[in-house]
């Protein structure tokens, strides 16, 4: 399998999504590097191609209902698990999309501009616009998880803003997350149904050095961990079991199952991960330079990731994969 | 001319009521002792007023003499903490459980968070419980009612969980 030449650019899921920095800024060698894998690949039989798509390098993933969203070079959308598609006329330089099982047409897409493009009817037309001082890539965006008209985006260099309005007006929510002795910029985001017990479900993140999560209360970001380790903090027991996503490898995408609040899937470079129980506990399903992950919501076994350059999609929750075509 | 005068004294003074009424609106609840509860007992006026005292001598440096919290509160500082989040309605003290809240004051965040930093200060050599209690009962006696209701069910759901 021919790995993707271009540092995994993208996010983007159902309600999340993520997209590495710097991929509007390849370099020479990242050029170079493509065009020898590209003249690899023509040598390759076709079956060991990477699914061919209009939008590749894929930026971000969403599913609008049971149609499949790609944006890329340009913005694609498959209603037929990608057996076709049909290119749509998106704004240009999508980072991230959003969509929420609830509101069914409703696009949010995130703009290297700066700015927010949201899309009511599957994203046939949009209209944009600026988030604080438009300076900033919009990286990631998501909408709540229980409430559709609650919008989140990350903007580059300076932190997360909501919209309570669908995206009319917004504010600011809070700083970046401060990891490792330094501000991290939000590669993904995902809302998370899980109580806080605050009042609130989470909001987790996507960074270069892992994964974060805050209380939509905005309070404090933190760890993320077994829900009753506050318990055996107090207690004195044994910390509950974890197994963290590797270490050093940035966070690209987040994706949920809404039908299933603790499962999470998330896009790195060493491949396709999974909890099943919100974060503590990761596996990877399977390997490759993963850069953009999202979950049907209509059929939360129905996996898509943006994958070593190509699309390819699972069936049975990343059991097993399969290139996903696209005419 | 006495009747107008007594027409303007009149609306003067009505006017003052409703300027008066929305400045409290705005500003916040001023609950009764009545409606307020901490840890599940209600509080008294008097612990109120204790906690007024007590809030201006321990945690109005930080958290503001109004309760309105440090400047550009959610815009991290230099050393990568955050500034004193303020307690009234727009801040988000009011989305923790009584539990929490005292716990923080009591042990810092890192005692609910382990391993935060943050600039809040553990106050269980400074302030005795009771008195924790008696700074809660005034911070809550100043949220709007929605506010009240909405940690009241928060510190009901943390106290069904424990």
């Amino acid at each position: 399998m021919a790995r993707n030449p271009i540092p995994a650019p993208s996010r983007a899921t159902m309600s999340a999504s993520g997209s590495p920095q710097g991929f509007l800024h390849q370099t020479r060698r990242g050029f170079l590097s493509a065009s020898l894998t590209a003249v690899g690949l023509l040598a390759l039989p076709a079956a060991l191609r990477p699914a061919k798509s209009a939008s590749f390098p894929a930026m971000a993933l969403a599913f609008d209902g049971k149609a499949l969203l790609v944006a890329g070079a340009t913005l694609s959308r498959s209603d037929d698990a990608g057996r076709t598609q049909s290119t749509l006329p998106g704004p240009d330089g999508i980072l991230a999309l959003a969509t929420h099982p609830e509101r069914p047409g409703r696009v949010v897409a995130g703009l290297a501009s700066g700015r927010v493009a949201i899309s009511q009817d599957g994203g046939r037309t949009w209209k944009d616009r600026v988030i604080g001082n438009g300076e900033g890539a919009v990286d990631t965006v998501t909408m709540s998880a229980g409430q559709p008209d609650m919008m989140y985006a990350a903007i580059r260099g300076d932190g997360i803003w909501k919209s309570e309005d669908a995206g009319r007006n917004w504010s600011l929510a809070m700083d970046r997350p401060w990891l490792d002795n330094a501000e991290r910029d939000l590669r993904a985001l995902a809302s998370v149904d899980l109580a806080t017990g605050m009042g609130g479900i989470w909001i987790y993140a996507g960074t270069d050095t892992g994964i974060t999560r805050v209380p939509d209360c905005f309070c404090r970001w933190q760890d993320v961990q077994p829900g009753n380790a506050m318990d055996a903090l107090v207690a004195g027991d044994a910390p509950p079991p974890e197994a963290p996503l590797p270490s050093g490898e940035p966070v690209r995408a987040l994706a949920g199952a809404h039908t299933a609040s603790e499962t999470l899937y998330a896009a790195l470079p060493s491949g396709v991960w999974s909890s099943r129980d919100a974060g503590v506990v990761w596996s990877r399903l399977t390997s490759g330079d993963a850069s953009a992950v999202a979950v049907n919501p209509i059929d939360p076994e129905h996996i898509v990731a943006a994958l070593d350059g190509g699309l390819k999609q699972s069936r049975d929750r990343g059991t097993t994969w399969f290139a996903l075509s696209t005419s | 001319m006495k009747t107008m005068a007594v027409v303007l004294a009149t609306g003067a003074a009505a006017t003052a009521f409703v300027v008066a009424a929305v400045l409290a609106e705005q500003r916040g609840g001023e609950a009764a002792a009545q409606d307020v509860t901490f840890l599940g007992e209600p509080v008294t006026a008097e612990e109120i007023a204790l906690g007024q005292d007590l809030y201006a001598a321990n945690c109005a440096s930080c958290h503001g003499d109004n309760l309105e919290g440090q400047a550009d509160w959610m815009r991290r500082l230099d050393n990568g903490r955050m500034p004193a989040p303020p307690h009234d309605e727009t801040g988000h003290t009011w989305h923790h459980a009584d539990r929490q809240l005292f716990i923080i004051t009591r042990l810092g965040v890192g005692g609910v968070v382990p391993g935060y930093d943050s600039d809040m200060p553990a106050f269980k050599d400074v302030l005795t419980d009771e008195q924790i209690r008696a700074v809660f009962a005034f911070i809550k006696s100043t949220w709007p009612e929605r506010q009240r209701t909405f940690q009241a069910d928060v510190t009901a759901n943390d106290e069904g969980d424990s």
